[in-house]
């Protein structure tokens, strides 16, 4: 078997992978949208078609699609950066200005000046959401400080008593859901709807609730600095985690042992025919040579596909907006990017990519790649657990294996997802009307928006839960229609570490000790907590750039305040700043808020995630083995310090296992620091960056660090739509990807051929306190020393420098 | 004997052993040498950079003021010495040590035996049957003849003869050992000398392949050979290297950025970068790594084991099973006799009496104790075999492994002493019975893990000497910490399992090998082998040579056979069997070093980022300087040198090894990282200030 060439390895595989690529695409990208449209068609018709609002009989917007306002007889929402009109909801984007550029100071002065103008009397300071602009720019909803605060001018305007307009605006603050989620708030489009009810006499004013909530006075109630409203829900997430990953964990270590359970009598007959039908014998081993060929030669469909697939979208069904071929460069780039995980978008989806493509094209590639990595991982723990073999499991069998435990989560988060307000429909956009119609850039009137549709949920799911976070919108889960309430947006932060939490139970079930498993997730989180920690604090504190303008950060009742800047109202700081850090520590990439907004220390909190080596938690399969990694480094060095060769979950440690362990943590650090330099020394690389100062020079850092670690999320100002930019992501990603893991199989081979050393007093414990703590510090000391010299140019020079006395460069 | 410390025999001092040492650091300056060490070797290619960028400076095209570049750059050369002078240092000193047991390899005359020479038992060859030649010629499997007097030119097996050695060149032991052709003492080795009688000996290695040949390549530095896990560590220090370059050499694109966009301060220097490469490359581990593994060599021929590989002492840090050998290791070399037990009427002093006589011819330790047993407790005066009177006309019978009996024949009385089962069946086949009162004698002392050795007279029995272990003082704590560090004993004997039992009871070993055969060794071994453990043995015998070469780490004994030297890949010359502790000890010892200094080294360098990166990028973002918590004045200087200073500091601690008592691997995880990972941390910040400090008061 050993003797046989690459070449014939591969001729072998050809069939396999082509027949299996084609099954699972079939499965995932047809039947799997279809059952999901379908369900929610019936289900949720409501919801599953753009939540649109029929008022007075007629469709008057949606209900999660802000409008813009700039009459002063209405109440005005966010700012919007959308383009060429503010609130174009067919181009969602935020405004990726950093808290150091002076445009954002220049653009919230200009609106403060906006607001003053239109109402000189009020003197109060101004709630920060009113004066930023949301993530999505599509934001429906305001603050009810930022509602209050609007109460004189609109009831000077329409001639109606502020009572009467406080006693409407109180009508409509939507709590926090299910009194724990997200942030009380208002919706601008409804308030206004009703306003002119109001004002037409339709209605009649409410009568005020006995007991309001939501009173102007009395500070929330803080614990430890943070609203108590913020810790349940940091806790309830955390709790969930814990709780949830143990079932989980189980049920995967079962399915990967064979063992029986709920599904396996669907799933092994699935899987059965599926192996049968492409000539595959399940009970047929690889060693880790034909593994890592055939995991190579499976990657040609995915990336190949894809990117032929965007290169003739135009001929292919399901393109409702008749979107054109996608250029060479992009589709390379986006075809690599969904291939390895990565789900970097360098497009405008909405504008970019049809149904067809993103339903048979990007979505199967968001279960696949996950799928792929699951398979190394399981590969890689048979290695721990067999002793003196050759062969880590069948390729295809285990990928099999790991689509089929992701379809069953996932058709339960799009049906939740869709009850929500998510769209999943195969019409094409639907246009309503402008309550307040504005003047765009070249001063015509924009009378309609257009609400982008499409098949959504299903991919959302997916995009979450194997941890893809390539978005069905520009906006990502930022956009009102990926991530439609609080609710929806715990659940996606959830789904997105659920998997690589349960991981490691499934770890330590398959390896036959639990403490083992526990041991890693712990040493995980005493890396994510204090990051967690300090991205929330960084994010609460607001942005002191805007202070002396007159503008209300501070977290109470009726705001979350903090630096609003690239955030939505619905979701408010905390549960921002958490997705920000899961989906970091997580090779996620998915953002609920625009990071290139984030405050300097948040942000370096998020690029640090990154650069850790996307092992806290990490990608799906690909965080645990690379954690295993880490763990082997931290244990040579341990076990050397205790005096003997060390070994790991019994497996001794030798040259072998430290060259393929160096050269796994090697390449990404490399490849971070090396293009990021190209792209600095380059004109190519420089005219991407949006943000001046250090600010700029993160972006370019965050774009190959999130590349290099197959993250995809972005400080987004980064204009990476470019021949360099898409050549240069792609090749960091492909590297980054697949190096990582021939390496990784290559590790495994050698792991396999070694006996179990029992345990005992000589062994150094793999999970007890002590060695959790040393892998901590070794995971954190690579990080710190491969990046502070660069950290300290970007995020650190800026927040010193704002710490010094605001903006640097004006 | 309990810590490796107080065992350890004062260092000699070695006359121009520094100044030697200063002189081949200059010579391993030469690249081609350093490229073996790589960490080094890229310091050295930084000094010379920032010595060109000096000489720049000098003609006044400097990228910063000469001074600085070539202070920085001075200190980057000192460096590179400090690492080239420790190991320097240890090979100094293990080549001391080595050229004392070479001396005894000196060239000596030689009586090579001609080709057609034919041994005969017992004859000495002529003058004619050899030719003078120098010992160096002699090759494998050549014989040579050497008689009193003589000192034996090269390591060798015995064919013929008996004589008595002086070993003391090698063992520091002065009273004579005997060499004889056959059985378990049939090696000699070079450099001895024949007190008595003559030898014909055939050589047993090629002129420098021999064990100490060995030794000796493995302590020079040049053709040492690394060993795996040095060779591991290597790779991840290599990696850990590669990543500092990449952080260098990317920074100097993203200062040049950062200037740009700011509009404010100059580019990093290269001076400054390769500064800051050095720093954060891990050269206090790098520097000191092969002195770290020529000492733990050198710590093995102090206490006078010679090894031909290093991998052997690495294995012997990781062993968790040791097979010692129960006699010599575990008790006190023999049995003695310590109690007469009479059966079926006889009076002890009777039994005495026989006894004694049975053991009058016999020269084993057990005989001699018998003999002296009789003597002090019944008063008997010792006897001579073949003396006139009551003794005269003896025939001594040897023991057979036939029989498993000795005794003497006089005319009528035949006295035979041996194992029960022997004995009793020599009384049933002279038609006697075996009375029950005997088989509880023999029970009784078995059961007390004694041996019962049964004296009988003409088929008749008398009744037993108990002959018992003696087990040695202090070797239950030695077990005790074994069991502490995680190691495994087991103890290994000839004995039955009842015995075996008793005694592994009271030594307090965790598990033992009774009725042990070759065979059985061999599979216990592979059995534990197969269970992934790594085990350690000593042995003497021939019969022992395929455990050894089986086992993972196999301690001969000098005085052992040639095939079992052969086999081992350890040989202990003061033949002492609970050397193997100390060579575990030594092996752990070596690895902690390694650990504990690399953590170190790492953990340096989050302090040289504090002093060096506010200095570097203070010129475009002034607020950075908020960083230099330490407030120093001459931060990337200072902490040049404590990066070069601290490489001398840690050469003693290199050389003698991280201090090493038993603990269980936990404990000795939480004091080195306490030790070496948090000190590692705070050590160079306070080193770093008062280095800053000093150079404030020269006016720096």
């Amino acid at each position: 078997m050993a003797t046989e060439s690459i070449g014939s390895l591969i001729k072998k595989q050809a069939k396999p992978a082509a027949l299996i690529f084609f099954l699972l695409t079939l499965c995932l990208g047809i039947v799997y949208p279809l059952v999901v449209t379908g369900i929610a068609q019936v289900v949720f018709p409501v919801q599953a078609n753009g939540d649109l609002i029929i008022h007075n009989g007629t469709v008057a917007g949606s209900s999660q699609i802000g409008q813009p306002f700039s009459s002063p007889q209405y109440f005005w929402g966010r700012l919007s950066a959308t383009s060429p009109v503010p609130y174009n909801a067919g181009a969602s984007s935020g405004s990726n200005l950093g808290p150091n550029n002076p445009a954002l100071v220049q653009q919230v002065k200009f609106r403060v000046d906006a607001l003053h103008a239109a109402d000189p009397g009020n003197t109060q300071e101004i709630p920060v959401d009113l004066v930023t602009a949301s993530g999505s720019g599509l934001d429906p909803d305001i603050s009810v400080a930022a509602a209050y605060y609007q109460v004189p001018r609109v009831a000077r305007e329409r001639n109606l008593t502020e009572s009467d307009v406080s006693a409407l605006v109180a009508a409509q603050i939507e709590p926090r859901q299910f009194g724990i989620f997200g942030e009380p708030r208002v919706n601008v489009l409804s308030l206004n709807l009703a306003l002119d009810d109001m004002s037409a006499h339709r209605i009649s004013v409410p009568q005020s609730t006995g007991s309001n909530a939501y009173s102007l006075n009395g500070p929330p109630d803080q614990v430890f600095g943070m609203r108590m409203a913020d810790w349940i829900q940091v806790l309830l997430f955390i709790g969930l985690v814990a709780l949830l990953c143990v079932p989980l964990g189980s049920w995967m270590a079962k399915v990967f042992t064979g063992k029986p359970n709920f599904f396996s009598p669907v799933f092994d007959r699935i899987e059965q025919k599926i192996l049968a039908i492409s000539g595959v014998d399940s009970g047929e081993e690889m060693d880790w040579k034909q593994f890592a060929v055939a995991v190579m030669v499976f990657t040609i469909p995915c990336i190949a596909v894809v990117f032929f697939l965007e290169l003739l979208q135009q001929h292919l069904p399901l393109n409702p907006a008749g979107l054109g071929a996608v250029p060479w460069d992009l589709s390379l780039n986006t075809a690599v990017s969904f291939a390895t995980n990565t789900n970097w978008q360098a497009y405008v989806p909405e504008v970019t990519m049809s149904y067809f493509t993103q339903m048979v094209g990007l979505a199967v590639q968001n279960f696949l790649s996950a799928a792929v990595a699951l398979a190394v991982l399981v590969a890689l723990i048979y290695a721990f657990t067999r002793k003196s073999g050759t062969t880590i499991g069948n390729f295809w069998s285990l990928l099999v294996k790991s689509t089929l435990i992701l379809i069953p989560i996932c058709l339960v988060l799009s049906l939740v997802f869709v009850s929500q307000g998510m769209p999943q429909t195969f019409s094409g956009a639907v246009t309503v009307p402008l309550l307040d119609p504005v003047k765009d850039s070249t001063g015509a009137l924009v009378t309609n928006q257009t609400i982008p549709l499409g098949p959504v949920a299903s991919q959302v799911a997916i995009k979450h839960l194997g941890t893809n976070g390539g978005g069905f919108y520009n906006a990502n889960s930022a956009h009102p229609l990926e991530n439609p309430t609080p609710f929806s947006n715990f659940v996606e932060t959830f789904a997105i570490i659920i998997i690589p939490a349960a991981l490691c139970l499934m770890f330590g079930g398959m390896i036959g000790s639990r403490r083992k498993g526990v041991a890693l997730i712990l040493a995980m989180s005493l890396i994510f907590l204090p990051l967690l920690g300090l991205a929330i604090w960084s994010e609460e504190a607001g942005n002191p750039v805007l202070a002396p303008l007159g503008i209300d950060q501070t977290p109470s009742h009726l705001q979350s305040g903090g630096n609003m800047e690239g955030k939505e109202v619905r979701f408010g700081i905390v549960p921002s700043a958490l997705f920000a850090v899961v989906t970091t520590v997580t090779s996620c990439g998915a953002v609920n808020a625009m990071h290139d907004s984030f405050m300097p220390l948040a942000g370096g909190v998020m690029l640090f995630d990154m650069q850790l080596g996307e092992v806290v938690f990490g990608g799906v399969g690909s965080g645990l083995y690379g954690m295993l990694v880490f763990a082997i480094i931290a244990m040579f060095i341990a076990g050397l310090m205790v005096g003997r060769t060390p070994e790991l979950y019994g497996k001794k440690i030798e040259q072998y296992e430290m060259k393929m362990a160096t050269i796994i943590i090697l390449i990404p650090i490399i490849l971070i620091l090396a293009f990021t330099s190209l792209a600095v020394l380059t004109t190519a690389g420089q005219s991407g960056v949006f943000n001046p100062g250090p600010h700029g020079f993160s972006e370019i850092l965050y774009a190959y660090t999130s590349a290099a670690q197959n993250n995809g999320s972005a400080f987004a100002g980064l204009s990476a739509d470019s021949l360099f930019y898409n050549i240069t992501t792609a090749i960091a990603m492909l590297i980054g990807r697949y190096a990582v893991i021939v390496l990784t199989l290559a590790l495994a081979g050698s792991l396999v051929a070694k006996k179990i050393v029992p345990s005992g007093e000589g062994t150094l414990s793999d999970h007890r306190p002590l060695f959790i703590l040393w892998l901590v510090f070794v995971i954190i000391v690579i990080g710190a020393l491969s990046f502070l010299p660069a950290l300290s140019l970007g995020p650190i020079a800026e927040y010193m420098g704002m710490a010094a006395g605001g903006l640097i460069h004006v | 004997m309990s810590d490796v410390e107080n065992s350890r025999k004062g260092i000699p001092a070695i006359p121009g052993l520094y100044k030697r040492a200063v002189v081949d650091a200059l010579i391993k300056l030469d690249p081609r040498t350093l490229i073996h060490n790589p960490v080094m070797f890229t310091v050295e290619v930084g000094s010379a950079i920032t010595t060109l960028l000096y000489l720049q400076a000098l003609v006044g095209a400097g990228e910063a003021p000469a001074g600085f570049i070539g202070a920085i750059s001075a200190w980057l050369w000192f460096t590179v010495l400090f690492a080239n002078f420790a190991e320097a240092l240890a090979e100094g000193r293990g080549k001391a040590q080595a050229e004392s047991l070479r001396k005894m390899r000196q060239d000596t005359i030689a009586k090579r035996l001609r080709d057609r020479y034919k041994i005969t038992k017992g004859s000495e060859p002529q003058d004619t049957d050899f030719e003078q030649v120098s010992s160096s010629v002699l090759h494998k499997s050549d014989l040579f003849y050497v008689k009193a007097g003589d000192t034996i030119p090269v390591d060798g097996e015995i064919l013929e003869g008996i004589a008595s050695v002086n070993e003391s060149a090698i063992t520091g032991e002065s009273a004579p050992v005997i060499r004889e052709s056959g059985g378990d003492r049939s090696a000699v080795t070079g450099g001895t000398v024949i007190l008595s009688d003559w030898l014909i000996v055939c050589v047993s290695a090629n002129p420098g392949e021999g064990f100490l040949d060995r030794m000796i390549c493995l302590i020079e530095g040049a053709k040492r050979q690394k060993t795996p896990n040095e060779i591991a560590l290597n790779i991840l220090l290599l990696g850990l290297t590669s990543i500092f370059i990449v952080v260098a050499a990317t920074l100097s694109a993203f200062s040049a950025y950062s200037v740009q966009s700011a509009g404010a301060g100059t580019t990093v220097s290269i001076t400054v970068l390769v500064a800051l490469f050095v720093c954060l490359a891990p050269t206090t581990i790098g520097g000191l790594l092969s002195a770290i593994g020529i000492a733990g060599m050198d710590r093995l021929i102090q206490r006078n084991v010679i090894t031909t590989s290093g991998r052997a002492i690495e294995a012997a840090g990781d062993v968790d099973v040791l097979l010692l050998d129960k006699t010599g290791t575990i008790t006190l070399g023999n049995r003695q006799a310590v109690e007469f037990i009479p059966v079926d009427g006889t009076t002890i002093e009777e039994l005495a009496g026989i006894a004694q006589l049975a053991s009058l011819a016999d020269e084993t330790p057990e005989g001699r104790s018998i003999v002296v047993l009789a003597k002090e407790k019944y008063s008997l005066r010792g006897r001579t075999v073949g003396a006139s009177g009551p003794e005269a006309g003896m025939q001594f019978v040897p023991f057979s492994s036939q029989t498993r009996m000795s005794g003497v024949d006089q005319g009528e009385l035949h006295i035979r002493k041996g194992a029960a089962d022997a004995i009793f069946r020599y009384i049933e086949s002279s038609g006697n019975a075996v009375s029950d009162e005997l088989r509880q004698a023999v029970a009784t002392i078995s059961q007390a893990g004694g041996t019962p050795l049964v004296v009988a007279q003409n088929g008749k029995a008398l009744g037993v000497i108990h002959l018992k272990d003696i087990v040695k003082g202090g070797i239950k704590d030695r077990f005790v910490q074994l069991r502490k560090m995680g190691i495994k004993t087991v103890m290994i004997t000839g004995d039955n399992r009842l015995t075996a039992a008793t005694i592994a009871a009271e030594a307090g070993v965790d598990d033992f090998l009774a009725e042990a055969t070759p065979e059985s060794k061999l599979k216990l071994i592979r059995e534990y082998q197969a269970g992934g453990r790594m085990v350690a043995m000593t042995g003497d015998g021939t019969n022992d040579a395929p455990a050894l070469a089986q086992a993972d780490v196999a301690v001969a004994m000098n005085t052992g056979t040639q095939p079992a030297r052969e086999a081992a890949n350890m040989i202990d010359l003061d033949s002492n069997p609970t050397k193997l502790i100390e060579i575990v000890e030594i092996g752990k010892q070596l690895l902690m070093t390694r650990g504990a200094l690399t953590t170190f080294s790492i953990a340096n360098d989050i302090a040289k980022y504090f002093a060096i990166i506010p200095v570097a990028f203070a010129s475009t973002y002034p607020s950075l300087a908020a960083l230099n918590i330490l407030g120093l004045h001459n931060g990337i200087l200072a902490a040049v040198i404590f990066n070069a200073l601290i490489i001398v500091a840690l050469i003693p601690l290199a050389l003698r090894g991280v201090k090493y008592r038993a603990m269980s691997a936990e404990e000795a995880l939480r004091t080195n990282i306490l030790i070496y990972g948090a000190g590692g941390l705070i050590a160079p910040f306070i080193g770093i200030k008062i280095i800053d400090m000093l150079l404030i008061f020269l006016g720096v």
